[in-house]
């Protein structure tokens, strides 16, 4: 029997951020881990995080990871156990595990779960075809395995997962055919829509896919509009070639575990269905269990993070009392509560008020004018002309566009401007606003920005010739003077430009920042460039 | 739901859905079942599911028989076509002392005056049933092919369906809460879904048999345990009969579509009603089966579980009318073996509900622990 203070189930960020919290209050960890590495989802994330710099945003998921690993790596009382499946939490406070094909028991004096979650699946005709796939799986074999699936993919759901991903096979070399929604309006966050939309990848909100075609694998399927009520419009039936088809409907938590162990539940579908009850300190109902990140609701790793923070303190206090952990556990509340402040909160929040029963507080609603761009993905006109400068500043110096127009929790432009012309938060759900008198169009912030973004616009020479930078994550690489075709919101090609400069130094960590001289009557319309195959 | 009630059942495992299929069958009419959670919830959903015909005594020698020819035409008798996916390829039991040998051989006698087809075996032929049974330390033991075991949720589930074709209610997730008696005569059940009107419950209810007692004001000498259960991942069919020992304590089969499903008897288990899992269980378990077969060693568990018995003071079945509250009638006690013998007692209790002669001649009142007349049966897991 293997003793300790605190067994952690799960290595995923919710699961290291408690064995940190833990072990720097000095409990005696036992991290259990089933994959071969530590990381959980963020071991495929490629791309740059959303969320709170203080969480790491801003920051690919893979550099993340290796950042906490460095963190955990250094306790010497937390032990990792790679390889190493929880199976049970039983009545005596036993936990069994399978390591190396035999069952390990471990007796600590608390547990805390961060498991996880689980993808959805959709029921449509012929969805047993191969071919069909769910998202993770998707990125696991093209993240993790470099094995890319198919080549023409149908993407169902335009949550962030199904956004990034369609992202992700782009980059890959894959050819995404389209992004489906049943629900009217993009699931995701605005910028991760406009992302894929300038590569070309057609966004369908209210439509469904019927079935699936093909013999032995998916050759392509069918798909229907959807009305208001969210019923198949008749004859609004359209088909399209694919060889894959890729789920994104939404995650489970992972609750197994803690149904054995006594823990109670309760259904709320905001949070992601069938959630453990547990307290704002993340204590379930049973003692000494306590729970983090996706498995108590679905949401991202900024959450994970401070969830399982909190779970490690709650354990250590309750272990160890005496220690002065008070003070961070409130901090971390607060931290939680700002994030789900914003517009994109609401459905956290009413979950977790159904799961509470207190009401968290409202924000008073700012209007966006964003309705026909949560529709489409694409800014109108009058988005646009809300983040430029006036007339006169453009004539005197670069200046960036900042094109993220909804509230969402993320901050990491704020901090990587070195002049400060971005207007600090007071919530991390505001709205980036630069003060043209100090922005100089230096393009710092470009390639920090998680929703890529930012672009800065150089419209100082006279004459028809201006610059536009921006971010360019795709192989190959544009090289200085190479002519590239200019892509608009929408993907269209609007022309051709020369490129000016390629900054792709370590630190741009892949995010190349690439500057275009383009016709001035331009500037406003491109915003993404294609680097042209030769023959 | 109904108000009125000619017969109120209380419990929908095997033996409150055959009561009901017996009683429906005979022609009674507003025949309501009740029951908390869902079908074989209870013990019946819980349970290894094992028929033996081989017992030590007569009268459960003849309820197994009479059981299992029951299981062997159960789509005809009960007009279903749902498969109860009946395995007969025997129950092979084990003796490890000379002591043990002599009780097979006694009970094997009482078996043949049923005409039940068991004979003793020798190790070598036991090994010809099980060839990798580890036969070390054994004497030799008993075998009867024609026993075996079936699904018990399939087996709930067509009495259930076959009860309702004849007109019975039955009614899931309700729960009785309280029986109102007046002068020692049964008037009505309180359901978490209402008042029913009756002059006759049938106590059901396994597990929880003794708390509809107290809502009768009865005090019944059953109480509650643990037994823990698992099952491994399917494989080929390797081996035919459930392998079963009473002194090594262990029961063992294989599922038609290739699961094994094993378990053994609790040592120092607590009354109660907990129905928690244990790693205990997986350690023990895990020893015991890999020693006697060992190929098991390399099977991996899917799911491990527990049910209870509920205990009488022979660890036979107590299935009578109550003589104290008239028209509380009670099919409980089973001790571990009412799955095997629920056709018989279901037919049983449609007797004394119908105040018809019992069908068999047999003795499983409550007065038999007064009269000090308890059943003397040897092979008991
Ligand atoms: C495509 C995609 C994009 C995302 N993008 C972002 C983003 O940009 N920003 C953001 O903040 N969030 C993002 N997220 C969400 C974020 O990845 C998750 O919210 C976060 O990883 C949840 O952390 P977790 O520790 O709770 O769970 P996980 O990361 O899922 O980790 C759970 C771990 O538990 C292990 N485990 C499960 N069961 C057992 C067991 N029985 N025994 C041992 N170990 C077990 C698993 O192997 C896994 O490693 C994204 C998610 C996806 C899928
Ligand atoms: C691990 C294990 C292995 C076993 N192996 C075998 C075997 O191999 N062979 C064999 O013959 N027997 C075996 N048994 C015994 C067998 O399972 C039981 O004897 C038999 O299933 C009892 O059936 P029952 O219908 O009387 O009780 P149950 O199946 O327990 O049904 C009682 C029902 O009553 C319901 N109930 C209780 N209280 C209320 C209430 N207040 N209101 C409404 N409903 C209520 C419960 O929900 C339950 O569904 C085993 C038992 C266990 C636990």
């Amino acid at each position: 029997m293997i003793t300790c203070d605190l067994l952690v189930i799960g290595g995923g960020p919710a699961g290291i951020s408690a064995a940190v919290a833990a072990g720097k209050a000095g409990l005696k960890v036992l991290l259990l881990e089933e994959r071969e590495r530590l990381g959980g989802q963020l071991t495929k994330q490629t791309h740059r995080f959303f969320g709170s710099v203080a969480e790491r945003a801003g920051t690919r998921g893979i550099a993340i990871i290796k950042d906490l690993e460095t963190v955990v790596a250094q306790l010497e009382n937390v032990e990792i156990s790679l390889s190493t499946t929880a199976l049970g939490i039983y009545e005596d406070g036993v936990s069994t595990a399978l390591k190396s094909g035999k069952m390990i028991k471990i007796k600590p004096k608390a547990i805390v779960v961060a498991t996880g979650a689980f993808e959805k699946f959709l029921p449509f005709e012929n969805n047993d075809l191969p071919g069909v796939y769910g998202a993770g799986a998707v990125q696991t074999l093209m993240n993790i395995y470099g094995v890319l699936p198919a080549r023409r993919i149908l993407m169902i759901g335009s949550g962030n997962i199904g956004l990034i991903v369609s992202y992700q096979l782009v980059q890959a070399g894959a050819e995404v055919v389209g992004v489906i929604e049943a629900s009217p309006k993009i699931g995701g966050y605005l910028v991760h829509a406009s992302k894929i939309r300038r590569l070309g990848i057609p966004i369908y909100p209210s439509c469904t896919i019927k079935k699936a075609f093909g013999q032995d694998r998916v050759v392509g399927a069918e798909l229907v509009r959807l009305d208001e009520k969210w019923k198949e419009i008749p004859g609004s039936q359209f088909t399209v070639d694919c060889d894959a088809i890729c789920l994104a409907v939404g995650l489970n938590p992972l609750i197994d575990l803690l149904g054995q162990s006594g823990c109670q539940f309760k259904y709320i579908p905001e949070l992601g269905g069938q959630v453990p009850i547990r307290d704002e300190s993340m204590r379930t109902n049973v003692p000494h269990l306590y729970i983090a990140g996706d498995l108590s609701s679905i949401e991202e790793a900024t959450a994970a993070l401070l969830e399982g923070e909190l779970a490690g303190l709650s354990a250590a206090k309750q272990i160890r009392p005496g220690q002065s952990l008070e003070a961070r556990m409130e901090e971390v509340k607060t931290h939680l509560r700002a994030l789900r402040s914003g517009p994109v909160g609401e459905k956290i929040r009413s979950g977790l008020s159904k799961l509470t029963g207190e009401a968290l507080p409202t924000p008073s609603p700012r209007t966006n004018a964003i309705d026909e761009l949560s529709r489409t993905g694409i800014a109108s006109p009058a988005n646009l002309a809300g983040v430029l400068p006036d007339e006169k500043r453009k004539k005197t110096r670069a200046y960036a566009v900042i094109e993220c127009y909804q509230q969402i929790p993320c901050d990491p432009c704020v901090h990587n401007c070195p002049f400060g012309a971005i207007k600090p938060f007071s919530d991390i759900n505001d709205l980036p606003i630069v003060d043209f008198d100090l922005c100089t169009g230096c393009g710092q912030c470009i390639g920090r920005c998680p929703g890529l973004a930012i672009f800065t616009v150089d419209e100082t020479r006279d004459g028809d010739r201006a610059k536009i930078t921006l971010p360019y994550e795709f192989l190959p690489k544009p090289v200085r003077e190479e002519t590239v075709d200019l892509l608009d919101r929408s993907g269209k090609c609007v022309g051709q430009g020369v490129v000016k400069s390629v900054l792709n130094t370590p630190k741009q960590d892949k995010t190349t920042i690439v500057t275009v001289e383009i016709h001035r009557n331009l500037v406003q319309d491109v915003r993404q460039i294609r680097v042209v195959q030769k023959s | 739901m109904k108000n009125k009630a000619s017969v109120v059942i209380v419990g929908g495992g095997i033996t409150g859905t055959s009561t009901a299929f017996s009683l429906a069958k005979r022609g009674v009419k507003d025949i309501v079942l009740i029951e908390r959670e869902g079908l074989a919830s209870g013990a019946t959903g819980r349970c290894g599911a094992g028929i033996r015909q081989q017992w030590g005594t007569f009268q459960n020698c003849l309820l197994a028989r009479e059981s299992m020819k029951v299981f062997e035409n159960f789509q005809e008798v009960l007009g279903t076509d749902i498969d109860i996916e009946l395995k007969q390829k025997g129950y092979l039991l084990l003796a490890y002392s000379e002591k043990e040998m002599d009780q097979f051989r006694r009970n094997v006698e009482v078996q043949h005056q049923l005409d039940i087809p068991s004979r003793l075996v020798s190790c070598r032929e036991a090994k010809e049933i099980v060839p990798f049974l580890n036969t070390e330390k054994m004497l030799g033991g008993a075998f009867c092919p024609t026993d075996g075991h079936a699904n018990p949720f399939l087996a709930t589930k067509a009495y259930a369906k076959a009860a309702e074709r004849l007109g019975v209610e039955i009614l899931m997730k309700t729960e009785v809460k309280a029986i109102t008696v007046v002068n020692d005569r049964i008037k009505g059940v309180h359901t978490s879904q209402g008042f029913i009107e009756t002059d006759k419950v049938v106590n059901a209810a396994g597990g929880w048999s003794a708390q509809i007692g107290e809502m009768a004001g009865l005090h019944l000498p059953v109480y509650s345990e643990r037994h823990e259960i698992l099952v491994t991942e399917p494989v080929n069919p390797i081996m035919d009969p459930m392998v079963m020992s009473f002194s090594y304590n262990i029961y063992c089969q294989q599922t038609p579509h290739g699961s094994f499903i094993m378990g053994y008897g609790p040592q120092n288990e607590p009354r109660g009603y907990n129905v928690n899992a244990t790693w205990q269980f997986l350690e023990t378990m895990a020893r015991k089966a890999a020693w006697l077969l060992p190929p098991l060693k390399n099977m991996r568990i899917v799911r491990q579980w527990a049910g209870l018995y509920n205990m009488s003071p022979d660890r036979q079945p107590i299935v009578c009318e109550s003589e104290i509250v008239k028209g509380f009638f009670m099919g409980i006690g089973f001790s571990g073996h009412g799955f095997m013998i629920a056709p018989a007692v279901g037919t049983l209790l449609a007797d004394l509900i119908t105040g018809s002669p019992l069908t068999w001649d047999v003795v499983l009142d409550l007065g038999r622990y007064d009269r000090h007349e308890t059943i003397a049966e040897p092979s008991v897991v």
